[in-house]
């Protein structure tokens, strides 16, 4: 137990001896908060529209007027014809089209079914389909109110009772996507500072040969591995304190939850980054490496964590493929924990199996590290 | 009295390497032993056995009476290590190293002043004690490195390549050091590519390729080379070599800066080597009788070695 401590102490020494480090703890989350949280953004605001107006009558400008006094999109031009309109498509000048076709006004008059094309630029998939939602609640709204106030429209119509959804988003009302990104930052901070700092921290020593002499010491390797998984866990606590303090006053979201959950969480999420942090260290031999073994991993548990994209949005393939990465239920309980004040009794399941692989890992890590210094 | 360290007809190989075949040697309470042989000879193999690192892979190798592949953590405990690569932490100063691996050791609070400052004083690094362990120059590393591993009173001390790198001045102050660790008591294995160095040591053993092709005092392992020996003053020794390398009577030639060493077959004597070689070399040539040194042993020795082996 003792010599564990005087293990913590001098990895505290090193980590302090370098004023750098210090700032590097609280400049790192500040950063990736400040970019991150403002920059993976899902919302679709300010998209570049064109309108081929084929009609040209008081309906089909209304229709579009109820497009311009959105924030959502932002038109570019109003074309006569249908060649125009593809080549701003082409050339990238708007991301969205649209065509009224001629007799829009006539057609709803005398009760048939106008089709509106929509056009949309699906290289960025996600923000397509987004923008498809809005042009379908925008034709919807236009819909409702056109049947209900038209004059030439007779009074049986104008007094029919449409049955109209209204939503109201919980927990996110406004749908931000940095109230649903930045909770995911937390769990990236932990895992980044878990699983280098310990996959660094240890090979350091076997980069400046200073294991070998700790290994003809009588300390046990257990020892050995808790000397270093402790600081850092440490820190990584410390980190996610500082991130939540950024949070707080940058974007001003407070933890609905539990703190004391919230912390038993991320320390049983550790458990799987400590032990990936420990296993990296037994296959390399120099910093280098295990900066490379470090970025490969985390690449996959970000990926497909959910951070950045949903799981549901996934091939089924890889949705079976997240069940094996512990940031996905991590992801899921931080944003619970921390967005919706969720107890403990409703995460359970992804409390059991991020602990499940946390035990496998960490142990297993263990395991192949004594057997490889012995 | 029992040999502190007693290896006998052990072997270790890594996959297809055999870094060591059938070494047997021991060494003796107090003395100051030497591993002597070049790069590959199978010496830092030995010495991390020795330091419970490896596991022999063939024979017995005991510390103190305990078995290197069973008792690990007694042996370390007696024993002090300083791996070939300088090992210190470089971000802490030469005091916290030197607390550090105390604490690790468990040395009493109430000794550790007491130690500090017996090192302090053979080492004269007391005025540095706050300076980072990364800005020692390379003889003050070497030092604090040992004082280091004698921060627990080992009764063995393990010493690989310990002053490789490290300039002549620090060298000779180095194993100054060494001899008065050996006056108190200490028993010290050490290994070296250098025969001046070897000529230090009470014994040695001579390591080439994973075998041990001799052990004795460095005299007796002169006086065994029975082979006369002369050395030529030649100017074109490039140009010669060869050809007195095939003058009659001569066993092999070694170049030693600007002479050459002769050894030659028994029955020759001085003056019929010097007129096969003014035959030879078509002019008068000087010889002068000489000592064979460590050196030209342990070069006859692989010679010797590699014959065998073909």
């Amino acid at each position: 137990m003792q010599r564990i401590l005087y293990l913590v102490q001098k990895e505290f020494r090193q980590i302090f001896r370098d004023r750098s480090m210090i700032a590097a703890l609280f400049f790192v989350p500040f950063i990736q908060l400040v970019i991150l949280g403002n920059a993976i953004t899902t919302d679709v605001t300010n998209l570049d529209l064109i309108v081929t107006d084929l009609d040209r009558t008081p309906m089909s400008r209304t229709f579009i007027e109820r497009f311009t006094t959105t924030e959502y999109f932002n038109l570019v031009e109003v074309e006569e014809d249908y060649q125009a309109l593809r080549g701003h498509l082409d050339n990238g000048r708007a991301k969205l089209a649209i065509v009224i076709p001629k007799h829009f006004q006539r057609d709803i008059v005398t009760g048939r079914h106008p089709d509106v094309q929509a056009l949309v630029d699906g290289i960025d998939g996600n923000s397509a389909g987004v923008a498809l939602g809005y042009m379908a609640r925008i034709a919807e709204q236009h819909q409702a109110q056109i049947i209900r106030m038209d004059p030439m429209l007779g009074r049986p119509l104008r007094e029919a009772r449409i049955v109209h959804a209204e939503p109201r988003y919980w927990f996110n009302p406004e749908l931000e996507s940095e109230v649903y990104i930045i909770p995911g930052i937390v769990a990236l901070i932990l895992l980044i500072i878990t699983v280098f700092l310990t996959s660094m921290g240890i090979v350091r020593e076997k980069e400046i040969g200073t294991l070998e002499q700790l290994l003809v010491t009588p300390i046990r390797s257990m020892q050995l591995i808790l000397g270093k998984v402790i600081p850092f866990s440490i820190l990584g606590f410390v980190e996610i304190v500082v991130a939540m303090g950024f949070i707080y006053v940058i974007f001003g979201i407070g933890v609905e939850g539990s703190l004391w959950l919230l912390f038993g969480e991320s320390a049983i999420f550790i458990l799987t980054t400590l032990g990936v942090g420990i296993f990296i260290s037994t296959i390399s031999e120099t910093q280098q490496q295990a900066l490379f073994v470090g970025w490969f991993f985390m690449i996959f548990a970000i990926l497909l964590s959910g951070f950045f994209i949903p799981i549901a949005n996934m091939p089924d393939v890889i949705q079976y493929l997240t069940y094996f990465n512990p940031l996905r239920y991590f992801m899921v309980i931080l944003r619970e924990i921390y967005l919706k004040g969720t107890p403990l009794h409703y995460l359970l399941p992804e409390t059991l199996a991020m602990a499940g692989f946390g035990v496998a890992v960490f142990s297993a890590a263990v395991m192949r590290y004594r057997r490889i210094i012995k | 009295m029992k040999p502190l360290v007693s290896v006998e007809h052990f072997s270790k190989s890594y996959g297809e390497i055999r870094a060591v075949r059938d070494l047997s040697f021991s060494v003796r309470r107090g003395e100051l032993f030497g591993l002597i042989g070049p790069d590959g000879a199978g010496k830092t193999t030995t010495m991390r056995t020795l330091v419970t690192l490896l596991r022999p892979d063939e024979g017995t190798v005991t510390v103190d009476g305990m078995d290197v592949r069973k008792q690990l953590k007694a042996i370390r405990a007696i024993t002090g290590y300083m791996p070939q690569r300088f090992s210190l932490y470089p971000d802490l100063s030469v005091e916290q190293n030197l607390r550090f691996f105390a604490e690790l050791f468990s040395v009493p609070r109430n000794e550790l002043t007491d130690r500090m400052q017996r090192l302090y004083r053979f080492s004269r690094l007391e005025e540095f004690s706050t300076r980072l362990a990364g800005r020692l120059s390379g003889g003050m590393k070497q030092k604090l490195a040992l004082s280091c591993t004698l921060i627990h009173d080992p009764v063995l001390l393990v010493l690989d390549e310990p002053t490789t790198g490290v300039d002549p001045v620090s060298r000779s102050e180095f194993w100054e050091i060494l001899r008065e660790l050996r006056e108190q008591g200490v028993t010290i294995v050490v290994s070296t590519p250098y025969m001046d160095e070897a000529m230090k040591c009470d014994r040695i053993v001579i390591m080439h390729s994973g075998v041990a092709l001799a052990h004795g005092t460095p005299g007796e392992l002169i006086n065994s080379m029975r082979l006369p020996m002369y050395a030529l003053d030649e100017r074109d020794l490039v140009m010669n070599f060869s050809r007195i390398e095939a003058a009659s009577g001569v066993r092999s030639v070694q170049s030693f800066g600007d002479s050459l060493h002769i050894t030659t077959d028994e029955d020759i004597d001085e003056d019929r080597l010097s007129a096969a070689l003014e035959q030879t070399l078509d002019r008068p040539v000087r010889l002068r009788r000489i000592a064979p040194s460590l050196e030209d042993v342990f070069i006859a020795l692989i010679e010797q070695g590699t014959e065998h082996a073909e």
